[in-house]
């Protein structure tokens, strides 16, 4: 479904939205981009990234699997544990980069398959995520083109809207993003013929004003598998500080931990989480031996690479990197995943 | 004038004549304007060196990892590696003589002296540019900012961009040095504890929730701790697993170890996470604010070390990491220390 | 109601039996769902243990899929959980959520010799093995298992084991002599080459520590194994068993879910990273 949606009715659409929770990126006092709920505020329709994608309202950092606790009754003890799941309101994220959208297809993956986790499809069920093609690149270090997405990808996306000055060209993939358009049915208008050229041609020009380019990201994902143990991923993890904010901040990164928590030691109470983790901690993947099977910064910058440019294509046929350039733009030391990918492909040249 | 070329003399001598392992230092970033750590292990690769006002990080860091690769070696190197330090880094040095974390034959410290400059903030720089990318910046001769962008060359006055830290310096210079290119002299500093004066006036309520707010941002990625030179245990309260542990630690260790603090990225577990960071580096930290510039959640860290500093001075007078000799604050008592906390 | 694959189901312990007592020591748990729950595995599966408050450990079963009453694991106390685990008693409730990995091809064995190679604790995996191959003896040729530990006390299953000589032969070694041992003194791989286990129509399956299973398949190549005939299992921090978390991963294998089981053929071909 196709539809021309006026700006000044944006603001009308998003309030008749109000059966469902509304997230948008903002910016804070100290203009700092993050998503937070509209909760009936302003709704602005700026184009930069947020620090945080919106991975985390998908994959919380924190999710309650469940609770336990003993209780005594007489002098037998007795253990209860209840399973918690999370009561997710139908949600909406609007102003969702595409390839933050792309990366919620790829954790589609992830938590599918054999194994289904119900923590993950609660959330990614009820939401729909409504996208805005990007215009102008968010960032400085946007490559989505060079991983087989675009400012304007659909994949992950229920609705898409395009800027085309006074109004936005909204494309409905799913019939959660026809619902969206139904709520406010009257607010949107058919579109004309020159709408969709326009629409076309906002397109074309969005994927020129890409900056970064990763060339021949699917030979690179072969040649990797050569790679292993080449010393390159010592050289290039030199500078590495070994802290989380590449994996933690990039929206298809997903390892994570599962713990309890004790509120309580006597008698016994407490939660099991899950929390995120990162193959960049050294605790990672340290047996309770101490011998750790990726020891040194090198072995885990080659896990995060490998991990995205390899493992995943290999299992799923898809990159596990949507080229937001987040790792490369918030990397206090600017270790930068272009330049690394950029010396495997010319590798041996 | 601290000059590059003095360094890449010095440095390829280093090389050349095999004195030591490898040289850290400063190199041409790819991402934007921003300077990173570059690490020289061949004479050809010293001219990639560069020194300008966005050499923002503290390289020291990184004996931090060489410790941790030799101790990971059969057969260690045991040259020096030659480092490059600005005045605030020089001081991180003093402080892992001090505490014997370095032996002062593993380095071979590069000094530059910032004289009455220092680093860019890339906060203040990115808000001047207003979505402008800079290609460079660089010092002119009456020391003011020269920031080249996209579309030409824009002026700005030292305090305009200057990172906070160097508005406070109180080293402009290395206090330790091999080899120190450029003049030992300094900004004039009427208020070294100036940025605390506005959080100093709140209330404690108003502080407190001053804080939990900005703690509440934390996501627990361990940029602060990870950027410190300070922070170099292999058991940290934060972590799941103590990273010391060997194939010959007991069980009864590792079962009876105490999870302080939870993985969850909570107010309480943030507050205690920040507030044991905070005390570890008390009389140790050296105000290089790499924890408040690698936070991605920009969480004005510097603000509780700057305060800890400040305490240290009042109650012992005393300044760190500027004398090798003098033992560490925290691991030395003597007779004049104020004893009023006894009650 | 959907299947929550986090959820564990509660189990209670009927029976513990110490194997080894001190500072590497190992116990062995046998236990039964609280609320009947079933359970079916494979041979060389794992299962997810569950010590609340303390967390989680994946731990391989010991007990014969055959056997229905009863799930049997053998755990050395290592780190906080089976800490935890050891000092649990009969009656006592704990987790288990599984069963995880791809357990062994036993049906692919059939008509073939099984040698058993075990050292220390690697014996536990093996022995739903052992067990499996001789409640389904007429499947297979000849069974056989050599196996060893650093001193007589960490020896595991010492009663079965003295039972088990009834039924194949049992090659037991230690890693340095003692007064009383009358068996083979040395480590485990130079024992495999004492005993020479003949390749001809035979599987190898090994488990033990990470530097006895490389130098007994190293063994096994010199005594003309080919890379088919031989098994192992591979060990790594794991947290979701199901192919998530991320950590247990050796190249695009998730140790939990794409293994723990390999031929020496596929393992080779995986980076060496466990």
């Amino acid at each position: 479904m196709e539809k021309i949606l006026a700006k000044k009715s944006f603001p009308q659409w998003v309030k008749k939205l109000d059966s469902w929770r509304v997230y948008i990126p903002r910016k804070d006092e100290e203009g700092r981009w993050n998503y937070f709920e509209a909760d009936g505020g302003e709704v602005s329709l700026d184009v930069l990234q947020t620090t945080l994608p919106p991975k985390k309202i998908l994959f919380p950092q924190r999710e309650v699997f469940l609770e336990f606790a003993k209780t005594l009754a007489g002098n037998r003890e007795t253990l209860e544990i209840k399973e918690v799941l999370p009561e997710v309101k139908p949600t909406v994220i609007i102003g969702a980069r595409p390839c933050e959208a792309r990366a919620a297809w790829m954790l589609d993956e992830v938590f599918g398959g054999e194994f289904k986790d119900v923590y993950y499809w609660k959330r990614r069920d009820q939401t729909t995520l409504v996208g805005f093609a990007c215009t102008t690149p968010p960032s400085e270090n946007c490559f989505c083109t060079s991983v087989e997405g675009s400012p304007h990808s659909e994949e992950g996306l229920d609705l898409l809207l395009t800027d085309l000055g006074d109004r936005y060209y909204v494309q409905s993939m799913t019939a959660k993003g026809e619902k969206l358009i139904s709520a406010a049915k009257a607010l949107f208008e058919e579109p004309k013929p020159e709408a969709k050229k326009q629409v076309k041609a906002a397109h074309a020009e969005s994927e020129k004003k890409i900056r970064r380019q990763l060339k021949d990201a699917r030979p690179i994902a072969q040649k990797l598998k050569g790679m292993f143990d080449s010393p390159l991923w010592d050289e290039e993890s030199m500078s590495c500080l070994r802290c989380g904010i590449c994996t933690y901040l990039c929206p298809s990164c997903h390892c994570f931990d599962i713990g309890d928590e004790v509120e309580s030691p006597s008698p016994l109470k407490g939660q099991r989480v899950r929390t995120w983790d990162t193959c960049q901690f050294p605790d990672f993947t340290m047996h309770s031996s101490g011998h750790n099977p990726r020891p040194d910064k090198a072995s885990r910058l080659r896990q995060r690479l490998l991990h995205k440019f390899q493992y995943f294509i290999q299992v799923y046929d898809k990159f596990m990197c949507v080229g937001c350039g987040r790792c490369i733009t918030l990397c206090p030391v600017g270790i930068d995943i272009i330049k690394v990918l950029d010396k495997v492909r010319d590798h041996g040249a | 004038m601290a000059k590059i070329e003095d360094l890449k003399e010095e440095a390829k001598k280093l090389l050349r004549e095999g004195k030591v392992k490898y040289i850290i230092g400063y190199g041409a970033g790819s991402n934007g304007w921003l300077a990173a750590p570059l690490f020289i292990k061949k004479p050809e690769d010293v001219d990639k060196l560069v020194w300008d006002p966005t050499c923002v990080h503290n390289l020291v860091r990184f004996l931090v990892d060489e410790k941790r690769r030799k101790a990971r070696q059969k057969q260690p190197d045991k040259r020096p590696v030659g480092i490059m330090v600005k005045g605030c880094d020089s001081r991180a040095v003093v402080v892992l003589l001090q505490e014997k974390f370095i032996d002062r034959s593993d380095v071979y410290i590069l000094g530059v002296s910032c004289e009455k400059m220092g680093v860019v903030d890339d906060a203040k720089l990115a808000k001047k540019l207003a979505g402008k990318k800079a290609k460079r910046v660089e010092v002119d001769a009456q020391d003011r900012f020269v920031v080249t962008t996209e579309d030409g060359k824009i002026e700005m006055a030292a305090e305009e961009l200057l990172a906070e830290r160097c508005l406070e310096c109180k080293a402009n210079f290395p206090v330790i040095y091999d080899l120190l290119s450029g003049e030992k002299t300094k900004r004039p500093l009427d208020k070294p504890f100036g940025s605390l004066e506005k959080i100093e006036s709140l209330s404690a309520a108003d502080r407190s929730s001053f804080w939990k707010e900005q703690l509440d941002r934390c996501i627990r990625c361990y940029a602060c701790r990870s950027a410190c030179p300070m922070c170099y245990c292999d058991e940290c309260v934060v972590d799941s697993i103590n990273l010391a542990v060997t194939a010959d630690t007991t069980a009864d260790e590792k079962a009876q170890r105490i999870h302080w603090i939870q993985r969850s990225a909570e107010s309480s577990e943030n507050l205690v996470y920040h507030l044991v960071r905070a005390i570890h580096l008390a009389g140790r930290c050296i105000d290089c604010g790499e924890c408040e510039r690698a936070c991605p959640l920009d969480i004005p860290l510097r603000f509780l070390n700057k305060k800890l500093e400040k305490e240290a001075k009042e109650l012992f007078g005393y300044e760190v990491g500027f004398d090798p000799a003098l033992p560490a604050l925290i691991s030395c008592f003597r007779d004049e220390d104020p004893q009023d906390f006894i009650r | 109601m959907e299947l929550n694959v986090y959820t564990p189901q509660l189990a209670k312990i009927v029976q513990t039996k110490d194997e080894v007592v001190g500072a590497r020591a190992i116990k062995t748990f046998r236990t039964e769902f609280a609320n009947g729950a079933r359970f079916d595995y494979r041979c060389g599966q794992c299962a997810m243990l569950s010590v609340f408050g303390k967390g989680e450990a994946m731990i391989s079963i010991s007990s014969s899929p055959l056997i229905k009453d009863y799930l049997q694991f053998s755990i050395l106390r290592t780190g906080r959980v089976t800490a935890a685990l050891h000092d649990m008693e009969v009656g006592d409730l704990i987790g288990v959520r599984g069963p995880y990995g791809n357990g062994f091809p036993m049906d692919a064995w059939q008509g073939k010799n099984l040698v058993f190679i075990g050292g220390g604790i690697g014996l536990a995996p093996l022995w739903s093995v052992v067990q499996t191959a001789l409640l389904r003896k007429s499947e297979f040729g000849a069974l056989s298992l050599i196996y060893g530990a650093r001193t007589s006390k960490d020896i595991v299953f010492k009663d079965e084991l003295a039972d088990l000589k009834g039924q194949m032969p049992v090659h037991l070694s230690i890693d340095v002599a003692e007064p009383d041992w009358k068996e083979f003194v040395g480590f485990v791989p130079t024992n495999v080459l004492e005993k020479k286990p003949s390749p001809a129509n035979t599987i190898a399956i090994t488990c033990g520590p990470p530097i006895m299973i490389k130098f007994v398949i190293k063994n096994l190549k010199d005594l003309k194994f080919e890379d088919e005939q031989i098994y192992t299992t591979v060990e790594n921090k794991m947290k979701c068993g199901i192919g998530k978390c991320g950590r247990c991963n050796i190249g695009f294998h998730y140790v939990c879910k794409d293994g723990p089981v390999y031929s020496w053929a596929d393992l080779k071909k995986l980076p060496q990273e466990y």
